[in-house]
Formats: structure tokens, C-alpha cells, sequence
């Protein structure tokens, strides 16, 4: 294995943890704040994909505005998704055998409406203009749309951690994950602030979907393939901890491009292997998000 | 009575009117066809498609009068692509809704769950769609029988084709990329076996197993393109092909290797969802295809299926199409849909012309097999809009006779010993 093979596979794997992390990321924050988890988040990432595809290729519209309008739209749908019906049954004994129920029968309705609107044919969105070609890099030429999703997930990770760690707002997030009872009557609208926060993680849905979708095949059923890898993303990385995802990202995205190119008859075992490891010796995560690290 | 109880009657009244099938009240002489494909997922559109094609070809058979007196009648249940829950469906349509034919199935896992209880039920089970040569070979039983081409024979024309090239073009190394289950695994194990028995001389460079429906293929391009195949080989199926195509063709991978995939690429949902992006010079085939054979039939067929439904047929429409003929045909000469054995004689050997069939040839189920007899044609991925959306179709015919596809003589024994 020369040296240039290896950095070329790293960026793939690099690439891969990306997109991985943009997935994981809503998954995580929804979690982390809001104590649910949104089994159907892969279908907000459906959604997103769907309007980009949408956007582009109907509207003939800019790629990027059409990345705006996936995540606005994936955003407003969770929204109501959690005004209408996710609100009614926090509280509840067994909340969580219930949040399964509820948001898996999400993706079964979701899956219907799209295919309802946009029919089961699968769709392709070419990559934006401007990102077509390759850029050479150490003598490699690597695709230029890879190398901006890199970045944007570099971008999103900062940004994600600034709010969080910096900011009022984040601030109130952090603390509806830890006491909402006493958040409430310290005078936070806290039934807003849930429904806003879930909005958030669904538009991180819809953001990754379309940014997605030029490498992919939009098509229904594409959100229950990528909320598995994201969930294991989510365990390694720690609930909740959005360096946590994006390491737990890295860390798969890279374990899995080295063992295509090495054993690749043995390359899809990997994935659960690093989960495995993860859960036997550090079970809250590696960045173990501070609820669970208190109990 | 009180308005309770009243509703409570309505409420039963209505449930004991809708549950009763339609034909209970209808004095007709029904064949009653059971299919099973699924409506969701990834694999919906073949089954929409199929179901589609199905109903066409029972319309143009019903409004010609029916069969001996017998109108045709389908219903399907999401299969869900589930094994399991389509063997109880099967089930219930034999014991409780007397079907006479099961019908259908894109997934080979679920086929060759369904041909078991075929056997136990001793029905006819029409297979459709699903491509893995076990349901003739190894895994065969009295009542299956298959109408569209199974992965050997797409296999033993890609061998053809690669010998072919060799002469005009010589490669020597190969790789392989396909789902990691049962049909990615088949493919290539076919290929090899035929590429053997045609005696052509090659290396295999790399053997890639992702996960069906897996979104990124990034290390898997890279490491191939570090391989330096000559052809690469493919195997996967439906968005999978689309979604290793977009990912691979910025790296330029199509500009050193050729891409190769004689079973499910060439499938028109693939043009239809890449359009301009889909990269010329692609070799694929696929079970049916809409601009081949240039016949009156072939050019009907995909018309009027399109003037139905607004979108070009996938492959697997035209295998519910020909499912539903053979029916028809093998009921046309028994004379009736309840004599099992008598109908199993009938479509042994049965000839059947279909959309695919070149001219000068018709398809024909082999009687030691069950296995329907196709020619096959492999072509390259060239501008052409006359299917829209699709900008790209295949072209430059090469066409492979059915008779040198089929399996020898020893291979099901072959496999039985694996």
C-alpha cells in the first residue's frame, strides 16, 4: 500500500464520516435535549432530499437555495410532528417503548406521502455547478463536491458546538436535557423550546439529505438505510455530544474505508465491531454527554 | 333497540359485506391469481411496475372474451420483501382464497421461500422477477416455473461478451462489486464458472461486498481504482446501481475501467433517473429492454404500458406481462385452472412470444427445468432522448442465443454437492 493510496483512502473514509455526521448530528441534539429518540429522523433526511430534488430538478432552481428550502421544509414538518403528537406522550411510564412506536410510524407515513407525491422511480440530482470537476491535492484528484461536504461538515461541528457551549440558547437547550420542570418555572416556554429544538434536528435532517442527494439515489425507504450507521454513530460518539458524533463518525467512516481495502470479504463487520468494542468498554460513549455521566 | 346496538349491527353488516370477495356475488368463472410484490421500499417500483403490466396484459386477455370461458383476476399483497410474512400470505391465498397460481416476487429470498410452499401446497408458482438460478437448479420443484431469465444466463452472455472483447481489445484483469447477500455472491460466481467454460484467460484483481442499499461507495471506488481493473464487473441492483455510478464518475473510474453489468445495469430506471449525468460507454443488459427488440410487438407493448401509467416499464414489468400470457396460454389448453398436474404438462415446453423476443425466435420454458429460454442482448449506455426522462439508452447490440445461456447438464448436480 503506497503512500498516496493511503491518503486517498482516508479522504474516503473521511468523506463517508461526513455525511455520516451531517445524518447523526439532528439525531444526536434531539436526543441530547430532548430525551427522544427520533427513529424517524432518516426520513426528515428523506424529505430533505426529496425537496432538493424537488427544487432542482422541477423548479430549476440553484442548488444551494434548494439545500435552504430541504432544510426549512424538513424543519416545519418536525415541528409539527412534535406539536401534534410527539408532545402528547413525554411524561408518559415507558415513554420510550412509546417514542419508538410513535416515530416509527412516522417513517411508515412519511414513506407513503412520498411516494404519493414524487412516485417510486428513483431520482438523481446532478452535483451543483461549480462543483463538477476534481481538484488535485497531492497529486490525487479528488472530487470537488466531496472536499466542500468535508468542509461543510467541519463548518456544521463548530458552529453546532458554539451555540451549544456559547450561547443563551444553547444554554436553555442544555438545560431542558438536564430539569425541565425547573426551566419552566424559571419562566422558559419550555413546550416551545422542545418543539423548536426538535424543528432544529429535523432541519439538520433535511440539510443532510440534500446535501446528499447529488451522491445518491433518492428513492422511498432511503431514510430506514442511514438511521442505523447514524445510530451508531450517536452510541460511540456519546448521546448527545456533537464532538462525540462527529469523532464516532470519523472513527467508523475510517475503520470501514481502511477494511474495504484491506479484507474487504470481511469490510461490512467492522461497523459493529467498533459499536461493540464501544458498549463493552465505554458504554455511555466516548464524549459521554453530562446527564449520563452524572447518574 | 337502542342507537347502540343498532350501530353495532351496521358495523358487523358492513364488515361481513366487505370481507366477502366480489366473485361470491358475481356468478363468473374466475381464474383467481394470488401475487405477491412489494408496494414499498426500494423495491416498490418493480413491484408497482409489475403489477401495472400484470393488470394490462389480464385486460387485454379479458376483453378478448377471457380464456375458455375463465376472466382473470389478480390480487396483490405487499409482499413487504419479507420471506416470512409472504409464505403466510401464500398460504392464506391457497387454504382460504383458493387461488389457483401464486404469482410474482421481485426478491429471490422471498421466491425461494414461496417455492417451498408451492411444493407443500402442490400449486403453481409463476416466478416473475427474482433471478437466482437456484429456483431451477438445485433448489427446483415440480410447480415452479420461471419467465423471466435467471442470473446464469445473464452471467453466461457476459461471459460471451467479455470473450468477444478480448479478441478485439485485450484486458486481462477483472474485479467484482456486488451486494453482499446471496445475488451479489451468485453473480460472480457464475460469471467465473462460465468465464472458465468459455476458456477465457483472466486475473481477478478485487472482490467487493457492500451492503445492499448501502448510501457510500467512496473507499470501495478508491480502493478499485487503486486495483487498476480493466473491467469491472458489477452486480447490484436498483438505486444501488445509480448511487455507485454517481460517486464513482468524478473519480474517473469509467475513463480506465469498464464498467460491466450484465443482470440488473441496464434496467431503464437506471437512464430514467441519471438522464444526461448516466456516462456514455457503459456496457449493461438487463431482462427486457424498451428501444430492443426493434419488433411491432416489443414497441406495443412499451406504448401501451406507457400510455397507462405515464413512465416507461422497468424490466420487471415485462416478467409479470409474459407471467400472466403463460397463464393464460396453459389454462387455453387444459381447459380448466383446477387441474394442477394437467397444467404443470401444459407449461412444460410451452411456448410463449413475448415483447423481448427477437424476430425469428420464441420463448419457450424448458420442461427439465422450468426455466424459461430467452435470448439475451448487451449493449452500450449512447445518447438517446426518445424515452423521456432518460437522455441515455443502450445500443450497439450484442445479441447472445438462448440455447448457449442455459446451465449444462451437471450443473444443479454441481451444486447440490456444494
Amino acid at each position: 500500500m503506497d503512500f498516496s493510496f493511503i491518503v486517498m483512502q482516508f479522504l474516503s473514509g473521511l468523506m463517508m464520516a461526513t455525511l455520516l455526521f451531517l445524518v447523526a448530528s439532528g439525531l444526536t441534539l434531539i436526543f441530547g435535549v430532548g430525551n427522544v429518540f427520533n427513529f424517524a429522523h432518516g426520513s426528515f433526511y428523506m424529505i430533505g432530499a426529496y425537496l432538493a430534488y424537488q427544487t432542482v430538478s422541477v423548479w430549476h432552481t440553484n442548488f444551494w437555495l434548494s439545500v435552504l428550502v430541504a432544510s426549512l421544509g424538513a424543519g416545519v414538518l418536525g415541528m409539527l410532528a412534535e406539536a401534534l403528537f410527539l408532545r402528547r406522550i413525554y411524561g408518559r411510564a415507558d415513554e420510550g417503548g412509546f417514542q419508538i412506536l410513535l416515530t416509527y410510524s412516522f417513517i411508515l407515513v412519511i414513506d407513503d406521502l412520498v411516494k404519493l407525491i414524487w412516485g417510486t422511480e428513483y431520482k438523481s440530482l446532478a452535483r451543483p455547478s461549480g462543483f463538477t470537476g476534481t481538484v488535485e491535492l497531492f497529486g490525487l484528484s479528488i472530487p470537488a463536491y466531496n472536499l466542500a461536504i468535508i468542509g461543510i461538515g467541519i463548518v456544521v461541528v463548530i458552529v453546532a458546538w458554539f451555540v451549544l457551549a456559547r450561547t443563551r440558547s444553547g444554554r436553555i437547550a442544555r438545560a431542558a436535557a438536564l430539569d425541565r420542570e425547573m426551566l419552566g418555572s424559571l419562566g422558559i416556554n419550555v413546550p416551545f423550546t422542545m418543539t423548536l429544538v426538535f424543528g432544529i434536528a429535523t432541519a439538520m435532517g433535511g440539510f443532510a439529505g440534500a446535501l446528499a442527494a447529488p451522491l445518491r439515489s433518492v428513492s422511498p425507504g432511503a431514510g430506514i438505510e442511514v438511521i442505523i450507521d447514524s445510530l451508531i454513530v450517536v452510541v460511540i460518539g456519546g448521546m448527545g455530544n456533537f464532538w462525540g458524533a462527529w469523532l464516532g463518525a470519523l472513527i467508523l467512516g475510517e475503520v470501514n474505508s481502511f477494511a474495504v481495502a484491506t479484507v474487504p470479504d470481511w469490510a461490512s463487520l467492522f461497523n459493529y465491531l467498533v459499536m461493540v468494542l464501544t458498549l463493552i468498554f465505554k458504554p455511555e460513549g466516548l464524549f459521554a454527554s453530562r446527564k449520563i455521566r452524572r447518574v | 333497540m337502542s342507537r347502540h346496538k343498532f350501530f353495532y349491527v351496521i358495523a358487523l353488516a358492513l364488515i361481513v359485506a366487505l370481507s366477502c370477495p366480489l366473485s361470491v356475488f358475481a356468478q363468473e368463472k374466475v381464474i383467481k391469481i394470488g401475487a405477491l410484490y412489494p408496494m414499498t421500499g426500494r423495491a416498490g417500483l418493480y413491484g408497482l411496475d409489475s403489477v401495472d403490466a400484470a393488470e394490462m396484459a389480464i385486460e387485454e386477455i379479458n376483453s378478448k372474451g377471457g380464456v375458455n370461458g375463465y376472466k382473470l383476476e389478480l390480487t396483490n399483497t405487499d409482499s413487504k420483501a419479507k420471506p416470512d410474512y409472504s409464505v403466510m400470505v401464500a398460504k392464506r391465498y391457497i387454504t382460504q382464497d383458493k387461488m389457483h397460481f401464486l404469482f410474482g416476487v421481485v426478491s429471490s429470498a422471498v421466491g425461494l421461500a414461496v417455492t417451498e410452499v408451492s411444493k407443500q401446497y402442490k400449486k403453481i408458482f409463476i416466478g416473475t422477477d427474482h433471478a437466482s438460478t437456484q429456483l431451477t437448479t438445485d433448489k427446483f420443484q415440480p410447480y415452479y416455473f420461471r419467465v423471466s431469465n435467471n442470473t446464469f444466463q445473464s452471467m453466461a452472455a457476459g461471459a460471451l461478451y467479455l470473450k468477444e472483447l478480448q479478441q478485439v481489445k485485450p484486458w486481462q484483469t477483472i474485479a467484482y462489486i456486488g451486494p453482499d447477500y446471496a445475488y451479489g455472491h451468485d453473480q460472480w460466481e457464475e460469471l467465473r464458472y462460465n468465464l472458465d467454460r468459455f476458456g477465457v484467460k483472466y486475473k481477478a484483481v478485487g472482490e467487493y461486498w457492500p451492503k445492499l442499499f448501502a448510501p457510500d461507495y467512496t473507499p470501495f471506488i478508491t480502493s478499485i481504482i487503486n486495483d487498476k481493473p480493466d473491467i469491472l464487473v458489477s452486480g447490484f441492483w436498483g438505486g444501488d446501481t445509480v448511487a455507485f455510478i454517481k460517486q464513482a464518475q468524478p473519480y474517473g473510474l469509467f475513463k480506465k475501467t469498464l464498467y460491466f453489468h450484465p443482470d440488473a445495469g441496464g434496467n431503464y430506471e437506471l437512464m430514467s433517473a441519471m438522464g444526461t449525468e448516466l456516462p456514455e460507454g457503459l456496457v449493461l443488459s438487463a431482462r427486457h429492454h424498451n428501444n430492443w427488440p426493434d419488433t411491432a410487438l416489443n414497441k406495443e407493448y412499451v406504448e401501451k404500458f406507457f400510455k397507462r401509467t405515464g413512465r416507461y416499464p422497468t424490466y420487471a414489468a415485462e416478467g409479470a406481462y409474459a407471467g400472466i400470457y403463460a397463464i393464460a396460454e396453459a389454462v387455453k389448453k387444459v381447459g380448466n385452472p383446477d387441474d394442477t398436474e394437467a397444467l404443470v404438462k401444459a407449461l412444460e415446453g410451452l411456448k410463449i412470444q413475448l415483447p423481448e423476443d427477437p424476430e425469428g425466435f420464441t420463448s419457450y420454458i424448458d420442461p427439465a427445468t422450468h426455466q424459461v429460454v430467452q435470448v439475451q442482448a448487451i449493449g452500450v449506455t449512447k445518447p438517446n432522448d426518445k424515452y423521456p426522462p432518460a437522455k441515455m439508452m443502450l445500443g450497439d447490440w450484442k445479441i447472445y442465443k438462448a440455447e448457449d445461456l442455459l446451465p449444462p447438464k451437471d450443473y444443479a448436480d454441481r451444486q447440490k454437492k456444494k
